[in-house]
């Protein structure tokens, strides 16, 4: 069952009637495609994800659904869900955050989960470990690491959660009452610690201090990159910070990368498997989800059809490369010149960096991501787990 | 005292705990406005016998903060200033020496009891974070909170950054068990959380709830981590349960002490504004043993105080009623077990620390 079968699921099972479930979030419906990144791009390229997905599932067992059912069928997450009900009508981000949960799960969501999978089933049992319990192992993927692929989605889904935090100081009226915007935010705390302590109890009961170190600054990682992706978002004049691609890189690993990155190292050292085989898995993680990323930030540039006033990441990759090419001066003036009465024109200032090397550069520098994801994999024995994992590359490196 | 063992178990009933009559409540008065008091000095100060073992607690706690942004390397020091009172380090520390002495009279604190000590006091710091957050809360010791210096957006990660530094320095401890041990404090800390968040209709359960709630905010954190360290300096699991039972009842007679506190000291005392429970819309042990008498005050238990008066009259009520008086001496009773198991540890002044320690939970007036 995918994840998005058991959140549909389970307001019913627990007696909620439809009208209350579909007011949860078929408001979505209209609104999803601000937030996914994965939505505009061409459909044959969407489809070939798609299939690249289906088939890496298949490969490790079952499919990917990651939050445990002991977790969603919580008297606490239940709660969560009468909870967030209240909030619709608001903008509280916690709503968004909610549909993605449930919409976006098919993308962005159970892709980290998948590829622990993955490359825990491509490295494959150690020799050292030939002693060691066998009989744990559903389809060549060891049940501790399972787990771990579990624990991987609860990190970065409680951090999609707590992103979702509003300044209480910084609202509009249109955002809706304080008091509603204050219970939002009471809802996106609790859940997302919720969410953290259920990942905690999972590290603890895997039984191996280092795999508890390396998940636990994985964490502190990715709570510092979504701090610095918080920071560096635009204000209110469009002008965003001066980060070269040097610190954007920095920056992306650790809000993007490192968990991915560290996750797989812990699954080849849940599996005994030594520092160079780890360091490699360490690799293949941490690139893969760079050219993730850099593929999702280049979808407004390069996909057939624009819904031209669609607003896109003034920090994505092809906009910093942008700049960088640039100079600070003239992209302040671009940005001035696509302004007017302090609105962002964003269908002018997207052909202006279409017209400079930021969008090519990306392109380049997501190929090199992949390349380097690529030779990781190099150093485990072919496999169809092997293959889905270069699949991945393949899917998130091509751009016809 | 069979109402005790009652009340001591978590899933007590109501009514047996409010049958105290007034004349068991004992000659223990609570603390109350602007109260200055001397106390004999029969022991060493406990913090003092502790602190021995704590010098440079909080330079090691921003130690394990290693953050390289200036702006939330100060937001998560910000509590670390080492003005707090550190009741849970001083406590860890004190029990972390009298259980290695019972074991074989090793007089001194290893480096991994005292890292426990730090993760105790990091994960009490996260959780504060985050529920001042969740409470709107805007000052807290003396000063304003993190969420309305940098907001709430800043102020959530800051807790989470905390948290994951408290779990980096648990597992280099390198022990799964301790790791299990400290693992359980912070779900019960979001249990708590999320028990707080419902209230029972039925006035026996609403006790029980109570109870639990507090032991999982508060007791859980100490009862853990007494045992883990515990577990670090002897192997004997008789020694690890009384470790464990001190912290549990110290903890839930030192959360009965501060909701009484939330009734009778001034602001300035407590570092943070009075009836704060009640505008939160919280009903704790004053208010539920208050309701007995006056059970008009049901109805705003059930809206949480929500209507303009409620909270000044669900304070006056209170006041009226021996609700005060009342959990104060269920806090007693809570230490008189704490003591008990304590005293079955071989003696040592660290044991009696703990002893005085209990005695400090009680008639602390801030």
């Amino acid at each position: 069952m995918s994840l998005r079968q058991l959140l549909l699921g389970f307001p019913r099972s627990l007696g909620a009637s439809s009208s209350t479930r579909r007011l949860w979030w078929s408001p979505s419906l209209d609104t999803i495609s601000s937030v996914d990144s994965w939505r505009g791009q061409p459909s044959r390229s969407r489809a070939h994800w798609n299939q690249v997905v289906s088939e890496a599932e298949k490969i490790v067992g079952y499919p990917t659904s990651f939050m445990s059912l002991r977790c969603l069928l919580s008297d606490e997450l239940s709660n969560i869900a009468m909870q967030v009900r209240k909030l619709v009508g608001t903008q509280h981000p916690l709503l968004t955050t909610a549909r993605r949960l449930v919409h976006d799960s098919r993308n962005n969501l159970q892709l980290r989960g998948l590829v622990v999978l993955l490359i825990s089933k491509a490295a494959g049992p150690s020799s050292v470990d030939a002693s060691c319990q066998n009989y744990d192992m559903v389809s060549g993927i060891y049940a501790c690491q399972r787990s771990l692929a579990e624990i991987t989605e609860l990190i970065h889904t409680a951090l999609l959660v707590h992103r979702g935090i509003v300044n209480l100081n910084e609202l509009q009226s249109s955002d809706g009452p304080l008091k509603d915007m204050q219970f939002g935010n009471k809802i996106a705390i609790l859940s997302g610690d919720f969410l953290l302590a259920n990942a905690c109890n999972g590290l603890a009961l895997l039984q191996n201090t280092k795999v508890v170190e390396l998940i636990a600054s994985a964490l502190m990682d990715l709570v510092q990159g979504v701090y610095h992706e918080n920071c560096t978002s635009a204000k209110d004049n469009h002008i965003t910070d001066d980060i070269g691609i040097s610190t954007w890189k920095e920056q992306t690993f650790l809000s993007h990368g490192a968990l991915l990155a560290k996750s797989c190292q812990a699954a080849m050292e849940l599996a005994k498997h030594d520092a160079e085989v780890q360091g490699m898995a360490f690799q293949y993680g941490k690139h893969m989800a760079m050219s993730h990323k850099i593929n999702s930030d280049l979808q407004p540039f390069i996909k057939e059809k624009t819904s031209d006033s669609m607003a896109f990441n003034l920090n994505s990759a092809p906009v910093v490369l942008h700049q960088e090419f640039l100079g600070r001066d003239s992209w302040i003036k671009q940005i001035g010149e696509a302004q007017e009465k302090g609105r962002l024109d964003y269908a002018k200032l997207r052909e202006t960096i279409k017209a400079g090397k930021g969008v090519t550069s990306a392109i380049d520098l997501c190929r090199c991501h992949g390349n380097k994801a690529l030779e990781a994999l190099e150093s485990f024995p072919p496999s169809e787990a092997r293959s889905a994992l270069e699949n991945i590359v393949f899917a998130v490196t091509r751009f016809s | 005292m069979p109402y005790f063992n009652l009340v001591k178990s978590l899933t007590s009933a109501f009514p047996n705990v409010y049958r105290i009559s007034q004349s068991q409540v004992s000659s223990y008065t609570p603390a109350v406005c602007c109260r200055s008091k001397t106390r004999s000095e029969k022991y060493t100060d406990p913090f003092k016998l502790g602190w021995r073992d704590l010098k440079g607690l909080y330079e090691d706690i921003r130690k394990e903060l290693l953050i390289s942004t200036a702006e939330l390397k100060e937001m998560t020091e910000y509590y670390f200033d080492g003005k707090g009172k550190a009741f849970r380090p001083v406590i860890v520390v004190l029990m972390a020496r009298a259980c290695n002495i019972h074991h074989n009279n090793s007089r001194d604190v290893r480096a991994s009891q005292r890292s426990v000590a730090l993760i105790a006091e990091m994960i009490h710091t996260a959780s504060l974070v985050h529920d001042d957050v969740i409470d709107d809360a805007s000052s807290r010791r003396g000063k304003h909170t993190v969420n309305k210096i940098w907001g709430e957006k800043k102020a959530v990660l800051a807790g989470d950054l905390i948290l994951s530094a408290a779990s980096i320095a648990l597992a280099r401890i390198g022990n799964t068990t301790v790791i299990s041990i400290l693992t359980q404090v912070i779900e019960d800390l979001v249990r708590g959380e999320f028990l707080q968040l419902g209230s029972k209709e039925n006035e026996n359960e609403r006790f029980a709830h109570y109870l639990e709630k507090t032991f999982k905010k508060t007791a859980s954190l100490i009862a853990n981590s007494c045992k883990a360290v515990s577990v670090l300096g002897c192997p004997d699991p008789v020694v690890h349960e009384i470790a464990y039972q001190y912290g549990k009842n110290v903890g839930i007679a030192f959360q009965l002490i501060d909701d009484v506190l939330d009734f009778t000291s001034c602001s300035h005392q407590m570092g943070k504004p009075t009836s704060t429970d009640l505008k939160l819309g919280l009903a704790t042990g004053p208010v539920l043993f208050a309701c007995q008498q006056f059970p008009e005050m049901n109805a705003m238990i059930m809206r949480r105080f929500s209507l303009p008066g409620d909270v000044d009259r669900a304070r006056q009520y209170v006041l009226q009623s021996d609700g005060v008086q009342q959990t104060t001496y269920l806090a007693q009773r809570y230490c008189h077990e704490a003591v008990r198991e304590i005293s079955k540890l071989r003696p040592s002044p660290e044991r009696d620390a703990l002893i005085q320690l209990s005695e400090i939970v009680l008639t602390r007036d801030k």
